[in-house]
């Protein structure tokens, strides 16, 4: 009786309340301590805040006599390497580039993609990438991408190292989690997600 | 803190509970019960008190222990009783104080004064009591450090924490889950021993696996980049000294553990103190990818998953998998992970000990799928088992998990400081994702350390256990010290897993073992499994050449093989299928030889140049005269469907938690203990991966179609029909069909972002229907459900359907059951009296076979069965391949005259049901879908063989270089 009755007193609830505020607000509020080493996806952000980000882009076809090349590693037959030369796995260098008088070697090729910036093939979509004239493409992407992006494109360094990175599949190409939007046409060097297909 | 989180976990599903499960006591079914008992069991276990009652007898206290787990009451209860009979006996219960109290134990400490001899004897005759011993008395001899949690809190913790893990995680089957945690419990075996409880004391896994031989020369982990995707780590957690990057990838803004659970895995990698990891100087990468409420989505991993191959991560921890090896999105990316030299480790799931339960993405070939055992070398339980189901229903599925190691009860990191213990295939992966970093900082030329080289160090170097298949074990227990002296010795080459063939080899190969083969069988197919350590794509040289030992009657057996064209990320298949000759139709024994496949992958230090590498695969079987046909039962595996991709729900409604028919449904993975009993009963049992038209139907006794999903060509509807003219039989184990339930049944899928409506019911009975129709048979859409008893067995009817229609000379046995689709659509009960559920029919044409139909598939399938009707397929197949009609069916008073189908209508099939999307028979068209043409009948191409005029290598196992 007598606790129903306290309970019932206003200031009683009004300690109630602040207490719960206090907590509430402690707790939110440790949440948003970060450090700079830590980064995260959704920081509440300014609309025209740009990603930090720092590609250096190396202009037209370099000459810089190359001795060592990065490359797509990945590929099941072909490779991209940092030139924008797709070859066949056997006409890779031991260096790491990719044979320029081999048959199978082009450069800056975009065999199977389409208008959208989409393509079949991930080895054509990082050489399309790489075409010098992709660069105001790229920025402007960089400019706007999306904040689940940001880990991402931050920590890239280089005009190969965006490509690679940009043609994979992400959050973009999916719908339904589970699905491709476009299987025909899943890496994208360009702005806009794979045409959406009706599963 | 946590009901706010459970509420907002289980969501989705609720609506799916408050659609199906009214009365919440009816919901609890067996199994279920069984998981929510077992972490209960481990807070049985007295932690605390077990560590300070060792050693030095105490004269007067005796621990009795108990054959079973009583409550207190009981206890006391045998007790006095036993002692009642010696008389004068002072005694007393020893009380306890610890949390584990309040729970039933095991055993009681007595306090007897001048007990004698005959007195501690009285009390081991109890039935319930299995032995009575001197309680001992303390030493610490542990070195415990000070600032150690007290283990008894740490249990109790744990516990609550596991069914918080355990409740989600069964709620959740579509989602990608976190596999923290099955039901751990120490003996998977069931074996009572005292020394069990003595595994309660904490044990230092790493150094179990004598990792400190490592750490004295000098490898800890340095430069090796280990990532750990999970719920986050807390910024200056004590325990980790080199954590090199925090990220989040979910839709909460923090970047620490709210769980537990990736802090746990973490520190079992990296822990540099108190409970020590495998490679405390590794430089720890934090992946946050799951949220505090264990959301997750293919999306935040994805780009997750991108931003790890940026960083050239070296090792990559995934204490998760989920059924849906069908993501596409997901699994090209992990293929992407390990083309990119990412090692991925990743559990193999907590849904043991069902077969039909490997989580993907640790059933690829390309990752290291890691089961869990306990500390007793058993294999623990809730670690998922049984072959890979990608390859079904044509093929066979892969060996896995590819090791195992210590999952249950193993110590980690607290959430905040301390230590915990844990059990669950998510902590056996992240002890060979720990063991793995150590293992790559030994190496001096890293070059030579890619997924393939380590998982065949690893498998090479596992022991195997005794006793378990390989579909459980896979090459056994992690050994951390071979596995160290093969990688630093190791010249890149091509592996098989398994590394050879031996079907007499019980019970490793299982279930080959268990059947040996025979002329005019359907050919025993293999899947192996080629790693490719010498770069991350290659091919298959020339063909596979079969080399049969003339002398061990390798002529006897045709061999085919088929392969993937290119191996790549470091891995492909080599799937071999073996078959009786005709010359040994009526010949008994064994027969060896082998395969010889060379892998070649281009030489990254020459230009255009090639490595290659030879590999043997060593191939002995067991040959028997052809069983007589009676004998011979073939399963139709080729209609039944599961998920992914498809939504097909569960034949059993009551089951919650577990929604989707996702185990295989095949005889070697939820149907394997009737598999067994067949096996027992002397039968031989085939598996058909073909339509209908694709076999032989002379040669069979009976055809079994259990809970089938597909549906069926017009060919093979006259097929079927002609075969059982000529004598065939057929046994269909129907299941639940009902409009009104599948549109009640959908739900929201929170990981899909989608309704989702089931695209048949348990089994497609309209299409049943279709196929029986010609002999005047047809199953309703009633959903019946519950208990009654036949021939004197108790049988449980889960979710089943009924006979609507069946000829009038046949057998009809009907039961009293409650109607559930009344249930869960108005949420009403009621009984129906006299619902036909078994009928048994002797077809008129002269020879013909006998069709015998059972309206519910749920007593034979291992997933959720309550209870078994194995007698009832006995007897059911005595008529169908001997025309032996049970007499205690035939002569039952539920016997009544076949209902005749005009009450009313059969069942329809579901309006807009996207079933022709999953099916191989139907194809999307305007209007209705209809059945694509009839597919051609696989055709193997058996090798041409080179016989060797040798003897066949004594030990059949190849030594691994």
């Amino acid at each position: 009786m007598v606790l129903r009755r306290l309970l019932r007193k206003r200031w009683v609830l009004g300690v109630v309340f602040g207490l719960s505020l206090i907590y509430f607000l402690t707790n939110t509020l440790k949440q948003e301590e970060r450090t700079i080493r830590d980064r995260t996806l959704l920081e509440a952000r300014d609309p025209d805040h740009r990603i930090p980000w720092k590609v250096r882009f190396n202009l037209g076809n370099s000459s810089r006599p190359i001795t060592q090349c990065r490359n797509s590693i990945q590929g099941k037959s072909l490779l991209t390497d940092e030139l924008g030369y797709v070859c066949e796995r056997k006409d890779l260098l031991v260096n790491g580039c990719c044979n320029v008088n081999a048959l199978s070697s082009r450069q800056y090729i975009c065999k199977s993609c389409l208008a959208n910036g989409c393509c079949n093939i991930y080895e054509y979509c990082v050489s399309c990438c790489l075409q010098p004239d992709k660069q105001l493409l790229l920025e402007h992407f960089l400019n706007r991408a999306a904040d689940g992006f940001q880990n991402l494109f931050t920590a890239v360094e280089d005009h190969f190292e965006l490509c690679l990175a940009k043609c994979r599949t992400s959050s973009q190409s999916v719908q339904h989690e589970n699905t491709y939007r476009n299987p025909q046409a899943k890496y994208c060097y360009g702005e806009s997600p794979p045409e959406l297909l009706p599963i | 803190m946590y009901k706010n989180l459970r509420d907002c976990q289980i969501k989705p599903m609720e609506l799916f509970q408050l659609y199906l499960y009214l009365s919440p006591q009816m919901a609890m079914p067996h199994i279920n019960l069984l998981t929510w008992n077992l972490p209960q069991l481990e807070a049985q276990m007295p932690w605390r008190y077990l560590t300070i009652t060792m050693f030095s007898p105490l004269s007067t206290e005796y621990i009795v222990a108990f054959n079973g787990y009583f409550t207190a009451k009981a206890r006391s209860h045998f007790i006095s009783s036993a002692l009642k009979s010696s008389e004068a006996l002072d005694w007393r219960i020893v009380p306890r104080k610890n949390p584990a109290s309040d729970f039933p134990s095991d055993f009681e400490v007595v306090q007897i004064r001048q007990a004698s001899h005959s007195s501690l004897l009285t009390l081991e005759d109890h039935p319930y009591i299995k032995r009575v011993t001197p309680q001992r008395k303390v030493f610490r001899t542990l070195n415990y450090t000070p600032d150690l949690p007290d283990p008894g809190a740490t249990c109790n913790n744990d516990t609550r924490w596991t069914q918080k893990w355990q409740s989600w995680q069964s709620s959740r089957p579509l989602r990608r889950t976190s596999l923290s945690l099955a039901f751990g419990f120490w003996h998977a075996t069931g074996r009572h021993s005292s020394r069990r409880l003595l595994r309660a004391i904490p044990r230092h896994v790493a150094q179990i696996l004598q990792a400190d031989v490592l750490w004295q020369m000098g490898y800890t982990g340095s430069g090796v980049k280990v990532a750990v995707f999970d719920t986050g780590l807390s910024e200056k957690h004590p325990h980790f000294k080199n954590v090199k990057e925090r990220t989040n990838w979910t839709n909460e803004k923090t970047l620490d553990d709210g769980l537990g659970h990736g802090t746990f895995v973490a520190g079992v990698i990296a822990s540099m103190r108190e409970c020590q990891g495998f490679a405390p100087d590794s430089e720890l990468h934090i992946f946050r990818v799951f949220t505090n409420n264990q959301v997750s989505y293919t999306s935040w991993f994805l780009d997750a998953f991108n931003y790890a191959i940026l960083k050239k991560i070296d090792v990559l921890n995934l204490s998760i998998g989920g059924p849906d090896f069908m993501d596409h999105p997901f699994v090209d990316k992990v293929w992407e992970l390990t083309a990119n030299r990412v090692i991925m480790v990743s559990a193999i799931g907590n849904d043991g000990p069902l077969y039909g339960t490997l989580n993907n993405p640790a059933d690829q070939m390309d990752v290291i799928g890691v089961g869990g055992i306990d500390f007793e070398d058993n294999i623990a339980r809730f670690s998922s088992r049984g072959m890979t189901t990608w390859e079904l229903p044509g093929g066979y599925g892969r060996v896995k998990p590819d090791i195992v190691t210590y999952g249950s009860g193993v110590r980690g990191s607290g959430m905040k400081e301390g230590c915990r213990s844990l059990s669950g295939t998510s902590v056996a992966s992240p002890v060979v994702a720990g063991a793995v970093t150590l293992l790559v900082s030994t190496v001096l030329n890293r070059e030579l350390v890619n997924p393939a080289s380590m998982k065949q160090a690893l498998i090479a170097s596992a022991r195997r256990l005794p006793g378990v298949n390989m579909f459980e074990q896979g090459h056994g227990k992690l050994d951390l010290i071979r596995a160290y002296q093969i990688l630093n010795s190791y010249k890149p080459q091509a592996s098989l897993s398994p590394s050879y063939i031996d079907l007499t080899e019980c019970p490793y190969m299982w279930p080959y073992c268990s059947q040996p083969i025979y002329y005019g069988g359907m050919p025993t197919i293999v899947n192996v499994t080629i790693l490719n350590g010498m770069g991350v794509t290659g091919r298959i040289l020339d063909k596979p050449i079969w080399q049969p030992y003339l002398p061990q009657n390798g002529d006897h057996i045709d061999v085919a093989v088929s392969y993937s064209p290119v191996l790549w990320p470091w891995a492909g298949y080599l799937a071999v299928s073996i078959s009786v000759a005709k010359k040994a139709a009526s010949w008994e024994g064994i027969a060896q030889g082998h395969v010889m496949v060379t892998v070649a992958s281009p030489a990254g230090n020459n230009v255009g140049g090639e490595m290659t590498s030879t590999v043997k695969l060593p191939v002995k079987v067991k040959i028997v005269p052809t069983p007589p046909r009676s004998k011979r039962v073939l399963w139709d595996q080729y209609h039944n469907l599961r998920y992914p991709p498809g939504y097909f729900p569960r034949d059993n409604l009551r089951m919650k938690n577990d929604p989707l028919d996702w185990n295989g449904d095949h005889i070697h993975t939820n149907f394997r203990d009737m598999y067994q009993h067949l096996r027992s009963m002397g039968y031989f049992v085939e598996v058909l991966g073909a339509p209908i038209t694709c076999f032989d139907a002379s040669q069979y006794g009976t055809f079994m179609m259990v809970d089938s999903e597909e549906e069926y060509f017009p060919e093979e509807i006259t097929k079927l029909r002609r075969d059982i003219d000529k004598g065939l039989s057929l046994i269909v184990f129907s299941d639940w069909y009902n409009t009104s339930v599948m549109r009640k049944v959908k739900f929201y899928d929170e990981n899909t972002r989608q309704w989702w409506m089931p695209d048949t019911g348990g089994a497609n009975v309209p299409a049943l229907n279709d196929l029986i129709s010609v002999w005047g048979m047809a199953f309703s859409d009633g959903l019946y459900e519950g208990d009654f008893t036949m021939a004197d067995h108790d049988m449980y009817y889960a979710s089943g359907c009924s006979i609507a229609k069946f000829p009038e000379d046949g057998i009809v046995i009907a039961k009293t059951l409650k109607d559930q689709g009344l249930e869960v659509l108005k949420q009403e009960t009621a009984v129906v009296e006299g619902v036909p559920i078994l009928g048994m029919y002797q077809t008129p044409s002269e020879g013909g076979g006998r069709i015998a139909l059972y309206g519910d598939s749920n007593c034979i399938d291992d997933s959720h069965r309550q209870k078994d009707c194995f007698w009832l397929l006995d007897a059911l197949l005595q008529y169908t391949s001997y025309s032996m009609t049970p007499p205690s069916l035939i002569h039952s008073n539920s016997r009544v005259t076949p209902p005749t189908g005009t009450d009313r209508p059969l069942p329809e099939r579901l309006e807009g049901n996207h079933l022709y999307r999953y099916s191989k028979v139907l194809e999307a068209h305007l209007g209705d879908p209809k059945p694509r043409p009839l597919p051609a009948c696989p055709h193997l191409s058996w090798s041409k063989p080179q016989p060797l005029n040798e003897t066949a290598p004594r030990c059949v196992r190849p030594m691994v270089s």
